[in-house]
């Protein structure tokens, strides 16, 4: 069973607006780490957006480990939520929290609203939490508050996050683009190494094409909001991201 | 968990820190308990508080509605209201008189003599500041009789403190380099404050000045019910003689006052905010 | 350098118009200063001069002496203070709390990115806010007091009524002010709306709230100590109670007790933004 099947996805941010994607379809499967290239404002960040509901699409299906997740609302909208996990760009960590505090609220979803008031988590859940600090070579900052930290242990807090929600899917929004190069390999490293040993898929928005090629076995190009390719990275080549990236040059 | 690894005994944790989480957590419970404390100490009906909203209701739409309007349709109350803006203008005036040498005395880094002027402008600054304005009135009203001349002094000295806290502020955040460099050429103290200083804060004054008319008023309309003048003499007048609705037609009077008075003072210091 | 005769001239009548325009401002300006300086002559001249019963207040000499009057502490008064200072102090605490209490709705009504209602509670939480703030707190305290009665209950109700304004103004600011980054961030988790409020939104607004709460908690201080006058209790009332026996002296103990009040609240809010911000 696929993970995830995106079929003729269109996506608007108002009525009035252009429309952003344009009958988007792929598949991910189970063991792939997906990229998804294209030049700024070609959709990719709406398109990963689209499949946790944080944008809503206009038209079009995806199907979620063979259920079709493109309307939901409300409760089951936030189970869906549940095991997908993303990891952003800005890092998006609450600042003033700890950084054991942040990637425990990775757990949100599973916790009642009275132990969030009073934020106590399972035994089991903290357990997890600090292993999986130790896995990303935290554990020494967990009591740091997250603004503390530099960018690249910053988006390690992230990643301890969305992988605290032991998810099905991953969905990562240009994870790298606030990193330096070196520290950009480095994380993106560690997503491949945590990914494949957990045996989560990976759906990437990346800026970085090197870094797609390297890291990713499956590629799609857009533009402007349209699919200009789709298939394994060894069939992608200097051709044919000259045709995705040809509005750059004008 | 799907992954296997070794439970390290090096990983704990725990959300209690000593001390530091005993010192948070005492110090909410010590407020928690002096608010407790104080219900009690107040003798405060708990159980009837939310009768009480129903009698505030009641209250206000049986007594308070509908507004006596027509009272306040009177030449003489007019009179009294213009009397209230020139208090209100005239307090806001003179305190910033006062407030511009208040102000950079009391200001850490341009007071002449840190040991002996700036403390004593700080301390000028902070009593007419912890006073409340109607402190003020009543003292001012018992020296010198009903009258508005209490009143704009209270309302003068209400400003002193408002302003100069503001002003001093202000002063205290300026860029120190065209200070500096006026200090090489052998400038004194005065010129540096008039060229190095007055420019930087010319604008915020401005606005310190509009926000302080706009509080003087709202306290204007309130000291002629100490007998210092105003439109506040009429409401005492009524208070006394329980006469709710013209009370309310009073408030209506002076909600509209604040409300334009607030929008004209919004809208002078957006025009002074487009002027820096 | 060729320059014409034209050029000259061209040169010379944008030189002349800057001028006038120069002196057109000049002229304006000091038309403008004109008009403020009658207009504070007249003020003077209605308020203070007309209206001031001169015959009545006598010489500078009688005034001073009036003013002498106050001069000095009833020192025996000073423990009957103890009781209205507490008092006061208790209805600053009580009645800053309901306003915080008061103000997490309209917080959240008078916040353009979480308000339920745009055109209705937006504007609703709006003209709250400014009514709040417009209506003096003796004015509140009175209408409480004909409305609950005499004593502390009134007084907190007035302070709390009094704070909601420019504590919810602020908090609002801040709530349009956030990163929408970790409420994204949040909600993909699968989060409710009250765990991103509780984890997204409430830590980023915190420090500007409580230094806010902390801000005004120090005005209310001052603010409880005179409701008394109208009869909301707190060391109002003795004051009302020592100026009508005369004892001006007593009024000036009062008055020590009110500053030292302060003088604690400013080190307690001190305190207390450190820990907080």
């Amino acid at each position: 069973m696929k993970t995830l099947e995106v079929t003729d996805l269109c996506a608007r941010y108002s009525m009035s607006g252009p429309e952003i994607l344009k009958k988007i379809s792929f598949d991910v499967e189970e063991n792939d780490f997906f990229a998804i290239i294209g030049p700024s404002g070609a959709g990719k960040s709406t398109l990963i957006r689209c499949v946790n509901q944080l944008v809503k699409p206009t038209s079009g299906k995806i199907i979620f480990n063979g259920r079709d997740v493109t309307h939901l609302k409300g409760r089951e909208l936030r189970l869906m939520r549940r095991d997908i996990g993303m990891i952003f760009q800005e890092f998006n960590l609450i600042n003033r929290m700890s950084v054991m505090d942040n990637v425990l609220s990775g757990r949100l979803g599973y916790t009642g609203n009275i132990r969030t008031l009073f934020r106590t988590f399972p035994r089991a859940e903290v357990d997890h939490a600090l292993q999986l600090l130790d896995r990303v070579g935290l554990i020494d900052h967990i009591d740091k508050r997250a603004d503390e930290l530099s960018g690249g242990q910053r988006q390690r807090v992230g990643i301890a996050r969305a992988l605290m929600q032991d998810p099905k899917l991953l969905l990562l929004d240009e994870p790298t683009s606030a990193l330096d190069p070196k520290i950009s390999r480095e994380v993106m490293a560690l997503i491949k190494q945590m990914a494949t040993e957990l045996k989560v898929p990976c759906l990437c928005n990346i800026h970085d094409v090197t870094l797609a090629m390297e890291f990713c076995n499956k590629i799609i190009g857009l533009q402007d909001g349209i699919k200009m390719f789709d298939g394994p990275t060894e069939q992608m080549d200097q051709a044919k991201l000259d045709e995705i990236y040809s509005m750059e040059v004008l | 968990m799907n992954v296997a690894m070794q439970t390290n005994p090096k990983l704990t944790w725990s959300r209690f820190k000593y001390p530091d989480s005993l010192i948070r957590y005492g110090a909410w419970l010590g407020l928690a308990v002096f608010l407790g404390y104080s219900v009690d100490y107040l003798n405060i009906p708990l159980d009837r508080i939310f009768g009480m909203f129903g009698r505030m209701g009641d209250t206000l739409a049986n007594r308070y509605y509908p507004p006596d309007i027509d009272y306040i349709m009177d030449v003489e109350y007019f009179g009294y209201v213009v009397e209230t803006l020139q208090m209100a203008y005239l307090g806001a005036l003179f305190g910033l008189i006062l407030t511009i040498p208040l102000g950079w005395f009391g200001s850490h880094n341009m007071t002449p003599s840190k040991i002996f002027v700036y403390p004593i402008a700080r301390a000028i600054t902070m009593s007419c500041r912890a006073v409340h304005e109607m402190i003020f009135a009543i003292i001012f009203v018992a020296i010198l009789g009903y009258g508005m001349l209490p009143g704009v002094l209270a309302l003068t000295f209400f400003c002193t403190g408002f302003a100069g806290k503001l002003f001093a502020e202000e002063i205290e955040a300026i860029d120190m380099g065209p200070v500096e460099a006026m200090r090489a050429t052998g400038a004194n103290l005065f010129q540096i404050m008039l060229f190095a200083v007055f420019p930087q804060v010319r604008v915020a004054l401005t606005g310190i000045a509009i926000y302080t008319w706009d509080v003087a008023f709202r306290a204007a309309t309130v000291v002629g019910f100490f007998g210092a003048g105003g439109m506040g003499w009429y409401l005492k007048r009524n208070v006394l003689q329980i006469e709710t609705e013209r009370v309310a037609a009073i408030l209506v009077s002076i909600i509209v006052l604040v409300a334009i008075s607030e929008v004209v003072s919004a809208w002078a210091r957006n025009r002074v905010m487009k002027m820096k | 350098m060729n320059t014409t005769i034209t050029d000259v001239a061209a040169r010379d009548i944008i030189i002349e118009r800057i001028m006038q325009r120069q002196r057109r401002a000049r002229m304006t300006t000091a038309l403008a200063y004109g008009f403020g300086l009658i207009l504070v002559a007249w003020s003077i001249q209605v308020t203070v001069i007309d209206d001031t019963d001169w015959a009545r207040m006598g010489s500078f000499g009688q005034v001073m002496e009036t003013a002498g009057q106050f001069i000095g502490l009833d020192f025996a008064l000073f423990a009957d203070l103890l009781h209205p200072t507490i008092e006061t102090l208790m209805i600053a605490c009580l009645g800053t709390l309901l306003g915080v209490i008061m103000c997490v709705p309209a917080a959240w009504f008078g916040a353009m990115n979480i308000t339920p209602f745009k055109p209705v509670t937006y504007p609703l939480a709006r003209a709250m806010m400014t009514l709040s703030r417009s209506i003096h707190e003796i004015v509140w305290a009175l209408f409480f007091v004909s409305a609950v009665g005499l004593g502390a209950m009134a007084g907190i109700f007035a302070i709390a009524v009094r704070s909601v304004g420019f504590i919810a103004k602020m908090s609002a600011e801040a709530i349009e002010n956030i990163d929408h980054g970790p409420v994204d961030a949040i909600r993909a988790t699968g989060a409710n709306e009250f765990q991103v409020m509780l984890y997204a939104i409430l830590p980023q607004i915190l420090p500007q709230v409580l230094g806010v709460v902390i801000f005004e908690w120090e005005i209310n201080i001052r603010r409880s100590a005179i409701l008394g006058l109208v009869g909301a209790g707190g060391l109002g009332l003795v004051f009302f109670r020592q100026m009508n026996t005369f004892n001006f002296h007593g009024v000036m103990s009062v008055i020590v007790a009110i500053l030292f009040l302060i003088l604690i609240g400013e080190m307690i809010s001190h305190w207390a933004r450190k820990a907080v911000i």
